[in-house]
């Protein structure tokens, strides 16, 4: 079946399919999830929180950003942030910002919205006795929030924040719609290059299977260590 | 900022001569809707079948059924989207792949396939989390009383277990549902693709995502209220 | 948090105005089953022979031998671990053994020939947690196996649950749903289900454990009346006053192996088991 393919075009790119995608690849994902987690932490406290305004505006980022598919998000952002940028610097022209940058930029605050339903439901699982422990020893908000509910709670749901990551890492094959030379950015670009594509997107398919198969079996074997533990 | 705003765009004739950007926008969200719902109805049947195997007392019915799972959910919906568009015709054996590529309408159906089969290993996990939860003498009565395998899963685990899973069944609905532009990669016009076009053809790019952007959130709505709708119309009495 | 406390029977379903019937009738007088056809030989319902049972290593029967007359009420009791919920759930093959066999009116358990759904339909089950089906009616918990299983017309099925409902005292709840009803009536419902489908023979696995105290009386007249129409019983059950009025048998297990198996008078009177003395004084001391 396979008899016409040629495999040795994978061969010839991998270091550019590695050395630029997947480093692509890899870098947005853990600076998205990363930033992404700080983020949803933060929309999660103001959804949590009693006060009016701030719970609301946080609850309508989360469901919009919720109910839109990510490529429409990523043609957003990619045409708004120029302007934004503009806004913020006091520029007349939308200023020009990189591929790489912009793609950070949406990724973090779309995935923000679903991290912070993760971490929503890690802070409310803290058992309320806990905060009003850390009340009754004297805390404040901030020093209850970051030294008793918030290490537990990222605790808790680390399984769920690392899954949520795995998907983090195939969304982010979307930027092929800006096309940038993410891991199947490179793939695609070097399959139409040379008239490759079933070896190519084969080889990619292979590769993001492995990577996400592994992680998701180490998040498996975290997950019983947790529920053990606890 | 010197952006120039132009809401009476839509009422403007789109240059595809085939009526207003508005109209344009419309045919997108039917062409959304139309393949949510068609790959809905693959991804509930074949996920379910799944999701029923997982749970079987069989061991090769389970190893099918989780390496399904594992495979479809471990491999990005647009490389699989890709996969099924331009690889799959290539290694058919000739004359199918043939057929395949002349297909008209093939972005419409391809997509719809693609989606079907990974939105189906979602549904997979839901329905055998929700068999999973109901308690282990269900079963045991439905088999004590002479039912088969079959009539269990019928008569007794699987209205449950649906009636369990309905919130969770509404967000992978939603999500299927979103997912559909990711087609937008191989040629289908759905919502997102027409409100690209729309920013190619006239520049007016926010004016396009903004209506893009309440379409979809009213669907997102829509589906909601339904699901509720449903969930209040097979809800048992005396249940929870 | 702290609000008027709530009277106990809070659960019960209200009384539609208007309604006349007797919610909760009670056990009714009339036959509960119809007398099982006459058996071929004269073998036993039951025969239990040196049947042996693993869960991996961990061995949860040990050589079981025992068997059911024809129209015997058998009690199995025994502390828990015993084996003795999973030897009855062996009978009808709800639980594969590894070794021996059983034979239910002279049909084969261990047998790949052996229809395993008809056989089941011939022998009803009571479960501890009563396993009603909670998303259908009182009725279609009634009538959804004889029409599936025994193919019986829609219109005879609900004659024949709606008349054993009858019996049990519940044909107000015909249309109400499992979780309207009382644990006690639950139970009662599932043994009518059962009955539904003219078994040659009862299994109960610890059918009064899971309910409310108060509850436990209305179950077990059913199933006192069930004994005295001759109906074959085995019962896994740590109610000895049931044994006591209506058993002819008591089977004491411990450790997954049948360690006493006596006459009831016997069995209450002089066990001849220390472990089954020990288990006795227990229960009995309350």
């Amino acid at each position: 079946m396979f008899s016409n393919f040629d495999f040795g075009v994978v061969f010839g790119s991998l270091p550019y399919l590695f050395g630029q995608g997947m480093v692509f690849t890899v870098t947005l994902t853990a600076l998205a999830a990363g930033m992404g987690v700080i983020l949803g932490t933060l929309l999660a406290m103001a959804r949590l929180s009693g006060v009016p305004g701030l719970k609301h505006v946080a609850k309508v980022y989360v469901e919009l950003m919720r109910s839109l598919p990510l490529v429409l998000v990523i043609f957003w952002f990619y045409f708004l942030v120029p302007y934004i940028g503009a806004y913020l610097t006091g520029a007349s022209r939308p200023i020009q910002v990189g591929a790489f940058s912009s793609a950070l930029i949406t990724f973090t605050l779309f995935e923000a919205a679903y991290f912070s339903e993760i971490m929503r439901a890690g802070i409310q699982s803290i058992p309320k006795g806990q905060t009003g422990a850390a009340y009754a020893l004297g805390m404040t908000y901030a020093q209850t929030m970051i030294t008793v509910v918030l290490p537990q709670a990222f605790r808790n749901m680390l399984p769920l924040l690392l899954t949520q990551t795995i998907v983090l890492f195939q969304d982010t094959s979307l930027v092929y719609v800006l096309s940038l030379t993410d891991f199947l950015g490179a793939a695609s670009k070097v399959a139409q290059r040379d008239g490759r594509l079933v070896e190519m997107y084969l080889f990619a398919a292979v590769v993001y299977f492995a990577v996400c198969f592994s992680a998701s079996f180490l998040v498996r074997r975290l997950q019983r260590r947790v529920a053990i533990i606890r | 900022m010197n952006y120039n705003w132009n809401w009476g765009i839509f009422f403007e004739q789109s240059p595809e001569g085939t009526g207003t950007y508005a109209d344009m926008l419309l045919s997108g969200l039917v062409w959304t809707i139309a393949t949510a719902l068609c790959s809905w109805i693959i991804a509930f049947f074949l996920g379910s079948l799944i999701g029923v195997m997982r749970t079987l007392p069989s061991k090769g019915a389970n190893a099918v059924g989780t390496a399904y799972v594992e495979l479809f959910r471990n491999i990005p919906l647009l490389v699989q989207m890709f996969l099924w568009y331009f690889v799959l015709p290539e290694v058919l054996p000739q004359a199918w792949g043939n057929a395949l590529k002349q297909l008209p309408n093939a972005p419409f159906y391809t997509g719809v396939v693609c989606l079907g089969f990974f939105t189906a290993s979602r549904v997979a996990e839901q329905v055998r989390a929700g068999i999973q939860s109901l308690p282990r003498g269900q079963r045991l009565a439905g088999t004590a009383m002479g039912f088969t395998v079959y009539q269990t899963y019928r008569y007794v685990l699987l209205p449950n277990a649906y009636r369990i899973i309905l919130p969770p069944m509404t967000s992978e609905f939603l999500n299927n549902l979103k997912n559909t532009s990711v087609a937008l990669t191989i040629g289908l016009l759905e919502l997102t693709a027409r409100a690209r076009s729309m920013q190619e053809f006239s520049f007016q790019v926010f004016e396009a995502f903004t209506a893009a952007t309440i379409l979809y959130v009213l669907i997102n709505l829509v589906v909601i209220l339904l699901a509720s709708l449903l969930e209040r119309s097979v809800a048992v009495p005396g249940q929870r | 948090m702290t609000s008027t406390p709530m009277p106990a029977s809070t659960a019960k379903t209200p009384v539609a105005p208007g309604s006349v019937a007797p919610m909760d009738a009670g056990l009714q007088s009339g036959p509960l089953s119809s007398p099982p056809p006459k058996l071929a030989t004269g073998a036993p319902m039951i025969a239990i022979d040196n049947v042996s049972k693993w869960y991996g290593d961990f061995q949860v029967l040990t050589n079981c031998t025992t068997q059911v007359a024809k129209g015997e009420v058998v009690v199995v009791c025994g502390p828990s671990g015993s084996g003795k919920s999973t030897l009855i759930k062996c009978v009808n093959a709800l639980e594969p053994i590894q070794k021996g066999q059983i034979t239910v009116n002279d049909t084969k358990v261990v047998d790949k020939a052996t229809d395993l759904p008809k056989l089941r339909s011939r022998v009803g089950m009571v479960f501890q947690h009563f396993e009603l089906f909670p998303h259908l009616s009182i009725t279609e918990n009634l009538t959804v196996a004889q029409r599936k299983v025994l193919k019986r017309p829609a219109e005879e099925a609900k004659k024949k649950g709606l008349d054993l409902l009858a019996r049990v005292g519940l044909s107000a709840h015909a249309n109400k749903y499992p979780g309207q009803l009382s644990g006690g009536q639950q139970q009662r419902v599932a043994i009518a289900r059962a009955l539904a489908m003219n078994p040659v023979v009862m299994l109960f696995d610890e059918p009064t454990s899971a309910l409310d105290p108060e509850m436990v009386g209305e179950v077990l007249d059913v199933m006192v009346e069930l004994a005295k129409e001759g109906m074959t019983m085995m019962v896994v059950t740590h109610e000895m006053g049931f044994a006591r009025k209506v058993a002819d048998r008591v089977i004491f297990m411990d450790r997954g192996e049948i360690v006493e198996d006596a006459r009831k008078d016997d069995f209450f009177g002089q066990p001849r088991s220390e472990r089954a003395q020990q288990f006795l004084s227990k229960i009995l001391q309350h």
